[in-house]
């Protein structure tokens, strides 16, 4: 046995060697170019952060940096209404509590469809799902309607709390769960006397760890991103948020100020990129669930 | 003994599922059932909340009739499915074909976390910042495209307003969808084969499976449910897409690009207030959504089922004559 | 589940008022006879607090408040300010914010006025009478433009619930030194007759573009620059008898764009992009005569471009009269029915007047026009033609010309008759349709179709 599959490697060996490198050499090039693709556009608006207005008009796009890029942003907040750090302040405080609440509350609505076999959770499933196919659209009005009734307006909360019933999350938890989940870990757990909420803290949250770290980022970013409910809900310039504060960059005052316009843009996103390089570690390692199953 | 203890159980499974219904009891229910209601009704205007006095009392279904024959309904929808088809397309072949590559426990990908990093940054970037980003590059008379054409003489007559043509327009649309998403699928599907147990890879190595039979016969299978995860997703914020047609031609030129979200805002808060309208409008893509999703779970799901039990057998035989093996050693 | 709400949120109030009821005496002991008053409409009499909830799309109306208050140190209110971008759910918000009496001011810009002064919103306008402006006297005194009212007036009982502080009559904005190569003069004069100014018809405007072309220039940068001008001086508004209406002059514009493009008279640009600021600059292949628009537009848009590094044009314009007359854009400062119920009209009033009324040498128009608000030191066209009268603008930019010239008599002719609450997203939906046409992708006669579908299913006006 062991001497047919030496063979066996050998000859993939043989074959191999060539088309293996014909094929990195593929994967590498087409890999590089995706990736260029992917920062070119963070590149232009990085470079046309530190260009003039003049400069910008004359050519739109240019690969290397000037030096206007404090002026920009001198003009940026001469005008009084842009205001980065409370825009990173109430962004930060939404995206990181709206995540918190989706990831905690999503792997536990997923752990129960998992793990325990209760009367409704098929029918439960089913509703979980057809919650995620409301098109967005079609709630807006009535809760907006809600909002200004109960006077909830302009109340970060709003952009936080209902983050708890995140359905795509939940189905994602569960896909993921049903085929990584080894029931034996929470039987012998609970031979061991441990307590439902403690094996789901300690013992299944950490399993889950590739997941919710994709999950988090993927809702940290949809959450500094969102625009359009805070738009409508939010009114006073205390409250807003980032993308609000770069959407006042489209405005008339700063209609002209194209420098300006991309240096605001690249404040919103760089606090943004260090949040996620500092998660990405999560997906660059891949924390294998099989090390942890060992 | 046995039943008691599966009962006691069963009760973490409502608890731990009470949250969820809870957010979604205060936050959701009161306006989707707002919108239910004014589906029936036909309330219009800005500023105009009585919904109760414009019950379609004698013709309940007035505004779905509406809807199904407006042109401009039909057109949304049409542009919606080509939209979504022809960037899932391309989307799901290349995050594939990334994770191929990049769970090939042969040819070992180096720089994998700094490719997969890039992959996904387009996703970052506020939708509103590529919109804008991308009509910077097709501006006409002057911008990057057309000097670039004009350069590479592919324009001989001068510069071409690019985007007044459907079909350009629809194209960009499409790129930018594919290339801002390519990236988070393939993350999940990354994420789902690092969740498959080695041992399975293991075996398919000791049973001598090549890396495309591996690929094919091990990986596809294993992360089947992910991969439906990413396909029914992608349908319901494909059926619902708004950012990026919006932001970037406001649905134009012609209504190329507007997709049927973008047909139910302009009739809710563009000029026209036709709140009930819209509404029924809403229901039937609801309708639409559940009828496509509930296909592609009904297609997908048993095959998957079987081929899961199928694959945990596999698994089982593996382990024991892995076990048995290590005992004769 | 509305009813629902309604009985809860009555029971509510009914418990409130209770409660209200059995402390009433108690806190107010000492003027016991005036209960019976106070507890009729107690809101009214008092406001509850003193503060002005002004909600606007730009940072404008909220500076004006802000020198009134510093002018008048013994205003004792606090006013919140809210600021949206008009593509910033302006619209959404505020009204929803209206329908639950939490705005007490606010700003509507022209694109979106109508909506608010006679529109679905108007019910929540509150009249100027109402607030207690002297509506007839302070307009008469002030000479506001007439279109300014005509626009401002809701047509449900007459009443005035809106007024601007700036007057947008529109002219021709050109360079000189086009003019002078082209015809050899660049006097305002001779080019208003060379471009038909005031002529009502576009005939002389044609054959001055041919022989601009002759000399290797366009007349205007893009067929929007025109659409102002057209879409102002029809007859008649979209809607007629609740049906959708093309007026001829409008349906006009399909072959003035496509003559347009056809004979090369303009860069083909659009309003608000790179390439039309190039044309303001000078910096284009081809040089354009000029652009039709309002004081607004040399003052903040061209000024600025003109004077920018690369730009050839700092003080190569000159206004003179466009052939057919026109406004475009402006503010409109309104109050709420609410405001008006809860007790702050008064104060409200004061502020209003401040904006849009007052026409003494220390009133805000007066600064705006002689361009001492901002310290810009330019003048702006402002709404009362007592205060136009006695200012000048006479930037460099213009070469000395004081542009009040034209644009008094301008304000004037400019038409607020035609308007509908609908006209922001039917001229959208129409010069879509119109860029088709002149892109050669459909005949006018399916744009024209088209047309009539979308506005009829999209906002629901019924069509032939």
């Amino acid at each position: 046995m062991s001497n047919s599959n030496l063979q066996l490697t050998m000859d993939g060996r043989e074959k191999g060697n060539v088309g293996n490198i014909i094929l990195k050499v593929i994967i590498y090039i087409l890999c590089t170019f995706l990736a260029i693709l992917s920062i070119l556009p963070f590149w232009m608006m990085f470079v046309n952060a530190t260009r003039s207005t003049t400069q910008i008009q004359a050519t739109a796009v240019s690969f290397l940096p000037s030096k206007y890029l404090f002026s920009n942003i001198g003009i940026l907040t001469s005008k009084n209404m842009f205001r980065p750090l409370v825009g990173f302040f109430n962004s930060f405080i939404v995206a990181a509590g709206a995540t918190t609440l989706a990831v905690y509350f999503s792997s536990l609505t997923a752990y129960a469809q998992v793990v325990y076999e209760w009367k409704f959770k098929n029918a439960f499933f089913s509703f979980i799902m057809a919650v995620m196919m409301l098109p967005g659209q079609l709630t807006l009005i009535g809760f907006l309607q809600m909002c200004y009734k109960f006077n909830l307006t302009n109340n970060l909360i709003m952009l936080i709390l209902p983050a708890i019933a995140a359905p795509s999350m939940v189905f994602f938890m569960r896909q993921y769960l049903v085929p990584s989940l080894p029931i034996e870990i929470v039987h012998s757990a609970r031979i061991d006397g441990a307590r439902e909420f403690y094996i789901f803290n300690r013992i299944v949250l950490p399993i889950m760890k590739p997941a919710i770290a994709t999950q988090a980022i993927f809702s940290f970013v949809g959450s500094w991103n969102n625009l359009f409910t805070p738009m409508v809900l939010i009114s006073s310039p205390k409250r807003y948020t980032m993308p609000m504060m770069v959407s006042l960059l489209r405005a008339d005052i700063y209609k002209t100020e194209f420098g300006s316009i991309y240096a605001g843009l690249t404040l919103t996103v760089l606090p943004l990129i260090i949040v996620y390089l500092l998660l990405s570690k999560y997906i660059v390692a891949g924390v294998a669930l099989g090390s942890v199953k060992g | 003994m046995k039943k008691r203890r599966a009962y006691d159980y069963a009760k973490y499974g409502y608890i731990f599922s009470i949250p969820f219904v809870l957010a979604w009891l205060i936050f959701q229910l009161y306006p989707i059932l707002y919108t239910l209601v004014l589906g029936f009704s036909g309330l219009k205007g800005a500023g105009n909340s009585d919904w109760w006095g414009a019950m379609l009392w004698s013709e309940p279904f007035k505004n779905f009739i509406t809807v199904l024959h407006n042109k401009s309904f039909k057109n949304a929808f049409l542009n919606t499915l080509l939209i979504w088809g022809l960037n899932f397309t391309p989307q799901i072949m290349l995050a594939l074909l990334i994770t191929a590559w990049f769970t090939n426990r042969r040819s070992k990908i180096k720089g994998q976390g700094f490719y997969k990093v890039m992959f996904y940054m387009p996703n970052i970037i506020t939708q509103a910042t590529v919109a804008m980003l991308f009509a910077q590059l097709f501006l006409y008379p002057k911008g990057v495209i057309n000097d670039l054409f004009i350069s590479l003489h592919i324009f001989k007559d001068g510069p071409v307003d690019m985007l007044l043509s459907k079909n350009v327009t629809r194209g960009v649309v499409i790129f930018i969808q594919t290339w801002m998403w390519y990236g988070y699928t393939a993350i999940v599907l990354i994420s789902g084969v690092l969740g498959i147990s080695p041992e399975l890879f293991e075996a398919a190595e000791v049973d001598g499976a090549n890396q495309w039979q591996t690929f094919f016969k091990v990986t596809i299978p294993s992360i089947k449910t992910m991969l439906l995860f990413t396909l029914v997703t992608s349908l319901i914020g494909g059926l619902n897409m708004f950012d990026i047609p919006k932001l970037f031609r406001d649905g134009g030129p012609d209504s190329a690009t507007t997709t049927t979200s973008l047909y139910i805002y302009n009739k809710a808060f563009q000029g026209g207030y036709l709140y009930g309208e819209a509404s029924a409008a809403s229901m039937i893509m609801f309708a639409i959504i559940v009828f496509l999703s509930s296909l592609v779970f009904y297609l997908l799901r048993d095959k998957d089922e079987v081929e899961l039990r199928r694959l945990i057998r596999k698994q089982e035989k593996e382990y024991k004559r892995k076990a048995k093996m290590s005992r004769m050693m | 589940m509305k009813k629902f709400m309604a009985c809860a949120l009555s029971t509510c109030m009914v418990a409130a008022t209770l409660v209200g009821c059995e402390k009433t005496p108690a806190v107010n002991t000492g003027d016991g006879g005036n209960n019976g008053d106070g507890d009729n409409k107690p809101a009214v009499s008092e406001p509850k607090d003193k503060t002005i909830e002004l909600w606007a799309f730009t940072d404008e109306v909220p500076k004006m408040v802000e020198k009134y208050q510093a002018a008048n140190p013994d205003f004792d209110w606090k006013v919140n300010v809210t600021i949206k971008g008009t593509g910033d759910g302006y619209q959404d918000a505020l009204d929803q914010a209206l329908m639950n009496n939490q705005v007490d001011m606010f700003a509507a810009e022209a694109a979106f006025v109508l909506k608010y002064a006679q529109g679905d919103m108007a019910k929540f306008a509150g009249a100027y009478e109402d607030l207690g402006i002297d509506v007839a006297g302070k307009t008469a005194a002030a000479e506001i433009a007439p279109y300014t009212i005509e626009i401002g007036t809701r047509p449900s009982d007459g009443k005035l619930v809106g007024l601007g502080y700036q007057a947008t009559g529109g002219a021709f904005i050109y360079r000189r030194s086009v003019a002078k190569a082209t015809w050899g003069d660049d006097d305002p004069a001779f080019v208003k007759e060379k471009i038909g100014g005031g002529s009502g018809s576009w005939d002389k405007y044609w054959d001055a573009a041919e022989e601009l072309k002759a000399k290797g220039y366009g007349i205007c940068s893009g067929d929007g620059d025109m659409w102002h001008a057209i879409e102002n001086s029809s007859d008649k508004g979209w809607i007629v008898d609740d049906k959708l209406y093309i007026d001829p002059k409008r349906e006009a514009f399909f072959d003035v764009s496509k003559k347009l493009k056809d004979n090369g008279y303009h860069n083909d640009t659009q309003d608000w992009t790179d390439a039309w600021y190039a044309d303001m600059k000078g910096t284009s292949e081809k040089d354009v005569l000029g652009f039709f628009g309002p004081a607004w537009l040399i003052n903040y848009v061209i000024k600025p471009q003109a004077e920018s590094e690369d730009a050839v044009t700092a003080t190569d314009w000159a206004v003179t009269e466009s052939p057919i007359g026109f406004f475009w854009g402006g503010t409109w400062v309104m109050a709420s029915q609410a405001a008006i119920d809860n007790g702050k009209g008064e104060a409200i009033a004061k502020l209003i007047e401040y904006i849009t009324l007052d026409d003494s040498e220390a009133g805000l128009q007066y600064a705006w026009a002689n361009g001492t608000f901002d310290g810009s030191g330019v003048g702006d066209c402002v709404a009362s033609g007592t205060v136009m009268a006695k200012s000048k603008s006479a930037p460099d930019l213009l070469a000395g010309q004081n542009m009040f010239d034209y644009f008094i008599p301008a304000n004037a002719s400019a038409n607020g008759k035609n308007l509908t609450q609908y006209d922001e997203k039917i001229n959208n939906i129409f010069r879509d349709q119109v860029r088709q046409y002149t892109a050669g992708n459909k005949s006018k006669e399916e744009a024209i179709e088209e047309f009539k579908t979308q506005v009829n299913e999209q906002l629901g006006i019924a069509i032939d």
